[in-house]
């Protein structure tokens, strides 16, 4: 096994303890993984299905229904642009094609440096301030195109700061 | 066991030192949304601020008080004055705040929303009193936004349990005996009779019995269930124990999405003090009943805010909805009886056993009991979380609590429901709120979410959103839905794209109704909703997109040049010509303007501009002035022959045409007409051609000769003109008919004066507006004394008003509305203030009284606004003021009619109600064959744009049905329809200049008793410093997805 892989399981080989054994964990114990390793590794997905003993095919079953889990690593930031009906009536779809344009990705990717994820969301449920994009979960409204480089900039400079 | 009573007291304390502290204390609107407003900036700043100072004062972050749109909320507790609810309030203003309110004696009322607590405040009114708070009545939400949600105190302190305890006091049968008689029905969207659902738990047999709160709040626009329990976590809590109580039940599940993480986090700390007290795990207060909680997180999947779906994801599988029967509530969870309830009808139970069933059942309507929470947002001027009783009408909540639409824009429908939901039209406001009310009407209450659309929204565009996000989040269990939605969103892709045929409707239908039956669960079953109801209310806007390729809101790109030229009813296009200004091009610029509207240098003097209203340009500062463009570029540039606008066809030279009157409407036609090759004669019951534009329409504003000549230019294509000819009476039907005309155009207007219907009316010295303003352009005397009152609010009346002042007169205009709501010109009305006019609002004429010569005086009722009617504005209602006009003659100019009986008759046409002909949107016609019409005749009073709009597309159509006969290779196309080339040069890149918008210059006032013309010519650099501030929202970069 890998080192990273190896790094992967001593993060979340703790995890299914926390919860009862039975299958109705499956769906919390994927979600903490994911919040430990960022997303869904075929390391992770494995070691589950020895320690819950539930099938790869079925764990993959269940986890991409769910559009909260990723199977690649994420971005440093994630980018959610609100899609929801209020955003939408107030112009929620010129945002998402001005960052799709800034970023030089479309929705359900990340960029190739690695520092972002741009996802479309249905609804972050602050409509009175539409329209809305969330970055690493702190929301941004009322938005407008003219908004968006310097908050792209903004945590841009940070990822490089840290470095 | 921890006494409850205890706590209770000590909570009670604690709540009161609150009250009466004697440290200031500032409670942030910390929520989800208050924090995307910028609630964390002003508690950082707070924070170090008060530190910083060494200052005494408290700061509590609390949920949302409901006014969305003015957050940062802060109310802030000053010891001795009402605690003050301020808005709108970021790091800099709270500072002032402290410093000016806090610790000075200014009470910063420019900021203040109200006061919270009873007390005396110069400049301040109740919070209550708020035109947004005073219909609301906040019952679910009475602790949010005044408690700190993460203080189990506050809640206790506020009654907080109390329901629960009573439920456990007077046992399971009897507390679900009080949630019947409440007639609670569920607040998740069906409306399901909440006991009923209860009783078949009961009643089934089952190991044991699950209770589980739907906080998977879905819904795109709906944030109800977010915020009470970011707000107010116990609420929810405490229903969920009366619930549990009363169905046996011993383990209850929160769902919520995880994409709510605050409210969860809240929901972690208030299970926990739940269980410090004593009120879940074994044996609760001492009696029978055990029950715990347990938090699951949603993972992104929309479907399973569905029941079984929502089951399926607890038990760790695919969320997938299972058939049913079985219902959950007999085979749920784990096989086991199992209720869902909505976070909001749990919210709803502590008051309910704390008041009583009859308390509750006072609130709401006969079918729908109690409150609800609606989360409204879209296109309304106040957005945010509001609480109405049930039954209130749709109207009140959009234009008393919502204030309305914003930017003066038209309402055009409220959507509520969410993607299962439908779109109530804006003439269907009085519908009442509740379940019956809104299935009726094709739409669902839903879980509360109501978006507001405006004329700027494309109802289809909104379908095509909402069946794409039902489309996306379909579980694919059922081909009905998996297959229908997809093939019901390519349809509605290529409506939008303009590729969409008449059949494409019928198949929408079809489609919808397999959808609808086929579908396992609610996601499929009301999928096709939205498309449904659009269709029924908005069928025409469908219709335009397919048979015009057009979108009438101009939104759907690969439809849209650019909002101005989509917006003109005759398609000028208008930053083509602006373009052309701007590089010196005149002849080109007015050419190209010709080819879509002939009245140019009349429309430069007299349009009121719907272009400017969709400008973009509106967005950074001003619209461009189109209208002043226009006029400098008809003043100075030459224009091209006539006859070169014409593509002579034999073939069509032998088909005769007539058009009956030469108002805009029947020019614009015979115009369009003859540059498609037919032989037009136009038929004129006046003196000579122009219809309003000549007769109705004032010197000062439009110059006899500048119209004169723009008509010669419009006959010089080759229409024969035969004034003083009335069709109908001088001329027959039949005989033009035998005459060997083959098609008809009915450009009649609306010319008859509609009276007041006041006593008096009939004495010497009143008039009609339109005697008064025709008469002067004919040359005629018309009686005209020196105090007038003109009554009316349109154009005639301003018209009329400001004639009368050029007749040397002294005016006042009466109106019985106020200023903001006066359909004339907006600029307009201000030259008639600048010159002096008087105006009375709120005023309506009661009497005229005089002798058998002459007029004396005018007497007017006072007039307040009342409800709101359909169309957004307040019903004037008299009060019990009057007034007397000392006046000698008396103008009305309340609006005219369409006199059209005596051609209708002969043509067999059945006119409407309202004296009005009407015809087919799209092409104009009649319901008698080859009749056509449009202009005032069809719109009633309307302007001269919209009539030339009509008359082009009319042509347009009888040159379709004449040409049926002549080979395809030599038919006539409306060649002017094809969008011309903009080869003028246009950085994308550039920024937009900051210039300011051009206002044209005018008479000085001292120079206006006369008729001269008012607006005054345009300097060539003034023109073309305003050319540069058009942003091109037509110029379309190579390869662009969006072209047409």
């Amino acid at each position: 096994m890998t080192g990273p892989a190896k790094k992967h399981l001593a993060q979340i080989k703790d995890i299914p303890a926390k919860y009862p054994a039975n299958r109705g964990s499956l769906i919390p114990i994927l979600q903490d993984i994911q919040e430990k390793l960022g997303y869904l590794s075929e390391e992770a997905v494995e070691e589950l299905e020895r320690l819950m003993g539930i099938s790869v095919n079925e764990i993959y079953g269940v986890a991409t229904f769910y559009t909260q889990f990723r199977f690649s690593p994420p971005g440093q930031h994630r980018i959610q642009s609100c899609q929801g009906t209020a955003c939408h009536v107030r112009g929620g779809r010129q945002i998402l094609t001005e960052l799709e344009k800034r970023l030089r990705i479309t929705a359900g990717q990340t960029t190739a440096d690695g520092q972002f994820d741009l996802e479309r969301v249905a609804c972050l449920g602050c409509c009175a301030l539409a329209p809305v994009l969330a970055v690493d979960g702190k929301v941004h409204a009322q938005m407008t195109t003219k908004k968006i480089p310097a908050i792209i900039s903004r945590y841009a400079d940070e990822g490089n700061n840290r470095r | 066991m921890i006494s409850l009573q205890q706590v209770f007291t000590q909570a009670q304390a604690e709540w009161k030192g609150l009250q009466e502290s004697k440290i200031p204390i500032f409670f942030v609107g910390a929520a989800t949304c208050g924090r995307a407003a910028g609630a964390t900036e002003v508690l950082e700043r707070l924070r170090s601020h008060i530190r910083a100072k060494w200052l005494k004062a408290l700061v509590v972050e609390v949920g949302c008080l409901g006014p969305c749109s003015f957050e940062p909320l802060v109310i802030v507790h000053k010891s001795g004055a009402p605690r003050i609810c301020y808005g709108n309030v970021g790091p800099d203003e709270i500072i002032h705040i402290l410093e000016n309110h806090v610790l000075g004696d200014d009470p910063c009322a420019e900021w203040a929303l109200g006061k919270m607590t009873p007390g005396q405040l110069d400049g301040i009114d109740d919070f209550d009193a708020h035109p947004m708070m005073r219909r609301q009545v906040r019952h679910i939400l009475r602790n949010c936004g005044l408690i700190d949600p993460e203080n189990v105190h506050h809640y206790l302190a506020r009654d907080g349990y109390r329901g629960f305890l009573r439920a456990l006091q007077i046992g399971p049968d009897k507390t679900l005996e009080q949630v019947k008689a409440a007639g609670l029905r569920g607040r998740g969207g069906a409306g399901f009779p909440t006991w009923r659902k209860w009783q078949f738990c009961r009643d089934a047999p089952g190991r044991r019995k699950y209770l589980i709160c739907n906080a998977d709040e879905g819904d795109p626009g709906a944030f109800m269930n977010r915020s009470l329990i970011e707000g107010d976590p116990h609420a929810v809590l405490e229903g969920m124990l009366v619930a549990a109580f009363t169905l046996g039940a011993s383990q209850g599940y929160i769902y919520c999405r995880a994409e709510y993480p605050l409210a969860i986090h809240r929901l972690e700390i208030a299970i926990g003090q739940m269980r410090e007290l004593g009120l879940l795990g074994e044996n609760i207060q001492g009696s029978a009943f055990s029950f715990d909680l347990t938090i699951k997180k949603g993972a992104g999947a929309f479907v399973c805010g569905e029941e079984t779906a929502l089951i399926a994801s607890i038990e760790g599988r695919r969320g997938m909805p299972q058939p049913r029967p079985p219902f959950p509530a007999e085979s749920g969870l784990w096989g086991e009886p199992t209720v869902i309830q909505n976070v909001e009808t749990l919210g709803n139970l502590p008051m309910i056993l704390r008041n009583g069933a009859e308390w509750y059942a006072q609130y709401g309507s006969e079918s729908s009991k109690g409150t609800k929470t609606f989360a409204l947002a879209g296109k309304i001027k106040r957005t945010g979380l509001v609480e109405v009783p049930l039954g209130i009408s749709l109207k009140d909540i959009i234009y008393d609590v919502g204030g309305g639409v914003p930017q003066g824009k038209a309402l055009k429908a409220v959507q509520t429901g969410g993607p299962s939901g439908g779109c109530i039209p804006a003439d269907k406001m009085d519908l009442p709120v509740d379940y019956e009310s809104l299935t009726g009407a094709g739409s669902i209450m839903g879980s509360g979410g109501m978006v507001v659309l405006d004329e700027d929204t494309c109802v289809v565009d909104i379908a095509k959103f909402f069946l794409s996000f039902t489309q996306e989040e379909s579980c694919g269990k059922c081909a009905p839905c998996r297959v229908g939605t997809r093939a019901m969103l390519s349809i509605l892709e290529r409506i939008t794209a303009g590729q969409g045929e008449m059949a494409d409707l019928d198949k929408l239908e079809q489609i919808a109704q397999t959808i609808k039956d086929g579908s396992l669960c609610g996601l499929g079953q009301t999928a096709p909703n939205p498309v449904l109801s659009t269709l029924r209310y908005f069928r025409t806007e469908y219709e335009a997109h397919i048979r015009e390729r057009k979108c009438p809101a101009g939104v759907c790109p690969q439809l849209l040049h650019a909002p101005c030229s989509n917006e003109c009813p005759a398609g000028v296009d208008v930053p083509l010509y602006i373009s052309l200004i701007r590089d010196n091009r005149l002849e080109e610029a007015l050419a190209s303007h010709l080819e879509r509207n002939p009245f140019a240098c009349i429309c430069a003097r007299v349009c009121p501009h719907p272009c400017e209203g969709k400008c973009r340009r509106t967005q950074l500062d001003e619209p461009v002035s189109i209208r002043a463009l226009k006029r400098y570029m008809v003043d100075t540039a030459k224009r091209i022959p006539p006859q070169e606008m014409v593509r002579e066809n034999t073939h069509c030279l032998g088909k005769k045409t007539a058009v009956i009157g030469a108002g805009p409407a029947g020019l614009s036609c015979a115009y369009f007409l003859r540059r498609l090759g037919y032989t037009v004669t136009v038929f004129e019951k006046q003196d000579r051609p122009g219809g309003m534009m000549a007769y109705a329409i004032p010197e000062y504003r439009l110059p006899r000769k500048v119209l004169q000549d723009e008509i010669d230019w419009l006959l010089g294509t080759g229409i024969e003109l035969r004034t003083n000819v009335e069709v109908g009476r001088d001329i027959t039907i039949d005989r033009l008919k035998a005459d060997g005309y083959q098609a008809f155009f009915l450009g009649l207007g609306a010319w008859k004066g509609m009276s007041m219907g006041v006593p008096g009316e009939e004495l010497k010295g009143v008039m009609q507006g339109l005697e008064l303003l025709v008469g002067r352009n004919k040359g005629v005397d018309v009686p005209v004394g020196k105090k007038v009152a003109v009554i009316g609010g349109g154009d005639v009346a301003i018209d009329s008003a400001r004639t009368a002042f050029r007749m040397g007169a002294d005016v006042t205009v009466v109106y019985r509305r106020t200023r903001e709501e006066m359909p004339a010109i907006a600029s307009e009305i201000e030259e008639a203030l600048a010159e002096g006019i008087r105006f009375e609002f709120l005023a309506l004429p009661e009497r005229i009284e005089g002798d058998s010569a002459r007029v004396e005086k005018l007497t007017c009722r006072r007039m307040k606004l009342g409800e709101f009617s359909l169309d957004g504005r307040r019903r004037p209602e008299p009060t019990e003021g009057i007034f007397q006009l000392e006046v000698d003659t008396v103008i009305a100019a309340i609006g005219q009619r369409v006199a059209a009986e005596a051609i209708a008759e002969q043509v067999g046409l059945t006119l409407k109600s309202s004296g009005r002909i009407e015809v087919d949107p799209f092409t104009h016609e009649t319901e008698a064959a080859m009749f056509f019409s449009g202009g005032d005749a069809v719109t009633g009073p309307s302007i001269v744009l919209e009539a030339i709009g009509a008359g082009e597309r009319a042509a347009v159509a009888i040159s379709e049905k004449l040409s049926q006969d002549i080979a395809p290779k030599d038919r006539p196309r409306p060649f002017w329809r094809r969008t011309i080339t903009n080869d003028t040069e246009f950085d994308p890149e550039a920024e937009p200049v900051e210039t300011p918008a051009l206002k044209q210059k005018t008479l000085p006032l001292d120079a206006r008793r006369n008729f001269r013309e008012v607006e005054l010519e345009i300097a060539q650099n003034a023109a073309y410093q305003e050319s540069l501030r058009c942003l091109r929202c037509d110029y379309r970069v190579e390869g662009c997805s969006q072209t047409e």
